[in-house]
Formats: C-alpha cells, sequence, structure tokens
C-alpha cells in the first residue's frame, strides 16, 4: 500500500468522522477532503470534471438542480396545501383518517418531489390541522416524515440516493418504478397499520373541533391558478420525458433541464423566485463528495475492494443483497445516505459487473436499505432533521429519542419485508 | 443640533415580555421597534416591530404562506388568542430574526454623526450614551424631523 493512498484514505475516513458528527459543516467537509485529494495527487482536473468514472457525476448534480427548479416553482402555487386540506376536510376530521390521508398523500408526493421538499410544504398545513383538531401534532409529524422516506424509494427522483443509484448503475425511471414501486406500496399499507398501532392513543376525535376544519378554505391556499397549471403541464412533460427514455434516448438531467427551461420561459418569474429553492450548498456537497470517491476509484481502491467483495460474494447474490440491504439501513440510520450511497454505488457496481444479470438486484438492495434505513434515527434524513426543526419552532418539540423509538420499529419492519420480497421477486 | 437635543424616554421589555404587551406598546407609541433590555435593565437590543408582529402569527404560516388565507374570521381569532403565549425572548434565540444589538451614540453627536451611525448600523433607534440611569433614545423619526427641520421643510411634525 502506497503512500498516497494511505494519505487518500485517511482524508475519506476523516471527512466521513466529521460529516457524521455534523461538527463541521459538510460543505467546508467535502470541499477541503476534494482539494485535499487533489494535493495528494489522487486526482486532477481532468478528472474531476470530464472523467465519467472518477470524475463529478452531472448528470447527478444537474438533474437535481432541473428538479429543484421545477418544484421550487410548483410549490408557489399553493397546491400541495389544497390538498392536504382538502383531504383533512373529506376525512371529516376524524384524526386517524386525516393521518393516513396525509401519510398516503405525503407519500405520493415523496415519489416526485425530494423529501426534503415534501416535508417543507406538508409539516405547516398539518400544523394548521392539528392546531384546528386541538389533536397533538407529533404523530402526524413523525407519520409523515417516515412516509416520506418510505414513498421517496419508489422512483429515481424521488431520493437523492436513487439519483446517484441510477446514474452510477445506468438505471432508468422505468427500472426504478418497475422494481421498487410495488415493494413500496406493500410498504405504505403495513405503515398505515403501524400508524394504527403507534400512534392511536395519542389521537383524539372532538366534533366541535373537526367542524373547524370544515370551516378551512382551501381555494385560498391556490396563490395562483396560470402558475399552477403551467406547473403541472411541465411536470407532467418532465415525468412522461423520464418514463420514455428508451424513446427519446433522453438523460434524465437533460429532460429535467429542458423541462425547468420551458417553465421559466412560461412563467416569466424573476430570478429570485426561480431559484429560491435551489440548494446551491447540496450541490456543491455531491460535488466534492463526487470528487473524493472518484480519487478512491483513481487509485484503484475502489477496484481492489470490489474484488474482494466479488470472492467474498461468490454466486450467494442473495446472501450479498441480504447483507447489502440490511448493513445499508443500519448504516444509513448513523450517517447521511448521500455519502454512503456515493461510495457503495462503485462497488456494488462493480458485483452488478461480475455478477450479471443473477446481480442486478444489489441495486434494489442498496436502494431500499439506504432510503428505508433513514427512517430509523432523528438524524437519519435530511427530511427527519427538517421536521424536527419545524416541530420545534412551532412549540412541539420532538427528541431524538422519541422519534428514533418509533423509527427503529417502522425501519425493522420494512426492511424485514424487503428479504422475502427481494427472494420472491428474484431469486425464488 | 446634537443627540442631546433629540432624546425621548422609550418603554424597555425584556425577555419576559409577551408578545401581546409588546404589540401594545408598539401600537400606543407607534414604534418602529422594541428596545430590550438585558437582566439588569440596560438596554442591550433592538427588535423591530415587524418581527414582534411575527410572534402574533402562527409560525406554520410565516412557514407557508399559502396558509394565510386558508382561516375563517373565528379561525383568525382563535390565532390571535394564542399570542400570549410568545415572548420576546423567542425572537432573541431564534437565528432566523435579525436582532439588532441597540446603536450606542454620544450625547453630543451632531445631526449629520447620528444619521451617519444609524444608517450604518440600518438602526431605527440608538441609546445615547451617559444615561444609563434612565436611559434615553433617539428615533429615526426624530433624525428625519431634525433633518427636514434643518433643510427648511416646514412638514416637518417636530
Amino acid at each position: 500500500m502506497t503512500i498516497q493512498i494511505v494519505l487518500a484514505l485517511a482524508v475519506f475516513v476523516g471527512a466521513y468522522i466529521l460529516i457524521a458528527t455534523e461538527k463541521v459543516s459538510r460543505i467546508a467537509v467535502a470541499l477541503v477532503g476534494a482539494a485535499l485529494m487533489v494535493i495528494i495527487g489522487a486526482t486532477d482536473d481532468h478528472g474531476i470534471f470530464f472523467s465519467e468514472d472518477s470524475g463529478i457525476d452531472w448528470n447527478v448534480i444537474f438533474l437535481l438542480l432541473g428538479m429543484m427548479i421545477i418544484v421550487g416553482i410548483l410549490q408557489q402555487s399553493g397546491v400541495f396545501e389544497f390538498l392536504a386540506i382538502w383531504a383533512a376536510k373529506r376525512a371529516k376530521g376524524r384524526p386517524f383518517v386525516i393521518m393516513v390521508m396525509l401519510v398516503v398523500i405525503t407519500a405520493v408526493l415523496s415519489a416526485f418531489l425530494d423529501n426534503v421538499t415534501t416535508v417543507l410544504l406538508i409539516a405547516p398545513v398539518t400544523l394548521l390541522i392539528c392546531d384546528r383538531l386541538g389533536t397533538p401534532p407529533v404523530p402526524f409529524l413523525i407519520a409523515e416524515v417516515m412516509a416520506s422516506n418510505i414513498g421517496g424509494t419508489s422512483t429515481l427522483i424521488g431520493d437523492p440516493p436513487n439519483i446517484i443509484i441510477a446514474s452510477r448503475g445506468g438505471l432508468t425511471f422505468n427500472d426504478f418504478v418497475v422494481n421498487l414501486a410495488p415493494i413500496v406500496a406493500i410498504l405504505l399499507v403495513v405503515f398505515v397499520g403501524l400508524c394504527w398501532l403507534l400512534f392511536r392513543k395519542q389521537l383524539r376525535y372532538d366534533a366541535t373541533r373537526a367542524a373547524r376544519i370544515m370551516a378551512l378554505n382551501e381555494r385560498e391556499a391556490i396563490r395562483d391558478v396560470p402558475l399552477l397549471v403551467k406547473s403541472l403541464a411541465v411536470l407532467a412533460l418532465v415525468l412522461a420525458g423520464f418514463v420514455l427514455h428508451s424513446v427519446i434516448h433522453l438523460e434524465p438531467a437533460i429532460v429535467a433541464l429542458l423541462g425547468a427551461g420551458l417553465l421559466i420561459l412560461l412563467t416569466r418569474l424573476e430570478n429570485r423566485k426561480v431559484f429560491a429553492d435551489v440548494e446551491w450548498e447540496t450541490l456543491v456537497f455531491f460535488a466534492g463528495l463526487f470528487i473524493m470517491v472518484g480519487s478512491l476509484v483513481n487509485l484503484g481502491i475502489i477496484e481492489m475492494v470490489g474484488k474482494a467483495a466479488v470472492e467474498a460474494v461468490g454466486d450467494n447474490y442473495f446472501g450479498a443483497a441480504t447483507g447489502l440491504l440490511v448493513g445499508s439501513a443500519v448504516f444509513s440510520g448513523i450517517v447521511d445516505n448521500i455519502p454512503y450511497v456515493a461510495t457503495l454505488a462503485p462497488l456494488t457496481n462493480d458485483l452488478v459487473q461480475a455478477g450479471g444479470a443473477h446481480a442486478q438486484p444489489l441495486w434494489w438492495a442498496l436502494a431500499l436499505g439506504a432510503d428505508l434505513g433513514g427512517n430509523a434515527t432523528a438524524i437519519g434524513a435530511s427530511a427527519n432533521v427538517v421536521v424536527l426543526g419545524i416541530a420545534k419552532r412551532n412549540g412541539h418539540p420532538i427528541s431524538f429519542w422519541e422519534f428514533t423509538k418509533y423509527g427503529l420499529i417502522v425501519t425493522a419492519v420494512t426492511i424485514a419485508l424487503c428479504v422475502p420480497y427481494l427472494w420472491l421477486r428474484y431469486f425464488a | 443640533m446634537h443627540a442631546s437635543d433629540l432624546q425621548v424616554s422609550l418603554p424597555l421589555v425584556d425577555r419576559t415580555t409577551n408578545a401581546v404587551e409588546g404589540a401594545r406598546l408598539i401600537a400606543r407609541d407607534r414604534l418602529a421597534a422594541l428596545v430590550v433590555a438585558d437582566a439588569s435593565g440596560a438596554p442591550k437590543a433592538v427588535v423591530s416591530s415587524a418581527d414582534v408582529l411575527g410572534l402574533l402569527v402562527p409560525s406554520y404560516v410565516l412557514d407557508d404562506m399559502s396558509l394565510a388565507g386558508v382561516l375563517d374570521e373565528a379561525g383568525a381569532e382563535e390565532v390571535w388568542a394564542q399570542a400570549a403565549e410568545h415572548t420576546i425572548g423567542e425572537l432573541l434565540d431564534d437565528d432566523g430574526v435579525n436582532v439588532r444589538e441597540i446603536l450606542r451614540i454620544d450625547a453630543d453627536a451632531t445631526l449629520v454623526e447620528v444619521a451617519a451611525l444609524m444608517v450604518d448600523a440600518h438602526a431605527q433607534i440608538a441609546v445615547v450614551n451617559g444615561t444609563n440611569a434612565m436611559p434615553k433614545f433617539v428615533t429615526l423619526p426624530a433624525v428625519m424631523d431634525a433633518i427636514l427641520l434643518a433643510c427648511g421643510d416646514g412638514k416637518a411634525s417636530a
């Protein structure tokens, strides 16, 4: 092992620890880590900007950018708030029915929007509904963020780890829907049952309070009807572009950027509003991560670990898939699943390349484990942290352990259900 | 004209002052901001009236402006009834609120000096140094009035 490899591993592990402990801004860690990799000589400008194997994955960066612009404009229309209030009124103010409807809405939205955006949209309206009902909002908020993590698992654009997996594995939007949406639908039904078991005692029904829900005017939430129509039309076009990938041969990133451009053209919003929800920090964090992982690829470290993994797995791909599923769930509950998947994706790619079609389910095991594992703890997913912040600001603090005691149950059940799914679907 | 010629007394609030009381002071004295005193009673910070208004509105509405219109009149009244639960201390602890340390100016500072310091600090209120026992303040409207008088504008209210 050369000094260069030792130094590169030290930088990578050090950066991982700093990201996991959140002692330093994760963007600073990713950028400093990337800079150190360049200084070590583990990568260079050509490798960073132009290498498909070891450089910044521009497909991921620009797909995220395009979707952030589209969703940022769409959310200004108020359609999500309309939906939530409409659902609460259809439920006639019965708390558990409202919870189920909000869980389903959150999961479905989360399949098409990123999880943080989804909970940012659904949490305030949930607080309003619970305030009207006089019921504690904490069970609703916890259920919604978990539904968001579950729903986001089902599509290529639902959760950032899926975008990385799609790009590294050459997987399409339809691949994700076909392979992950069925199990996510099952998990969602089971999750609704878990909500009943975990939260029903905390929900109170008061007929007088329920009447206050019926007095809400959901139409007032729609602030701009033309904007709503244009945004939904463009979103539909973009989704059609993803689905028709095999016909139009456009990468998801290109489809998302074309959609974002079209929406900007149609709405003519000022720049401040167009880019209001673009998380530049997240995009820079991704770039730094790709440079660090790419450096390990350049130095042959990933290939070395990949070969060891291939030998260890042999032809027991079900065992490998189960290990990857459970290991990813555990790891994602502890650290951010984005750096985890960025690191594991090239390794998984080595295993899939070696095993061919038999090893293809490893991608789905990685996606399921990393996405669903985010539910395990309060810091397991960015969306969890965001909801805890909103709850605290509104006078309903959720402690780490309060979230985690529910999260561990939900994660254990959902991951346990994925094992027979993988077996029956791919290995039986 | 100097800062000492413009100084006035203002009500002080502290961390425990509730939002309704803060609102009452703002409405009574037509204040653009409130002066927050520390534990010893000395002026420490300034919170804008808009931020105090933010305490009266539910956080979930501020998080999502689409919700502002969905409440009916009865619902809105209940919202105002909950405002007394909030205190000025919440503003001081909120990273999202720009709480400014109070600007300090000398009693003999000229009008230009006072104006320049307030512009530089984006301050609506400044405390006059040397008035610790009974703190005196210079307010933005008073400075504006003095400037208008100095430039011969007869419409100045002072």
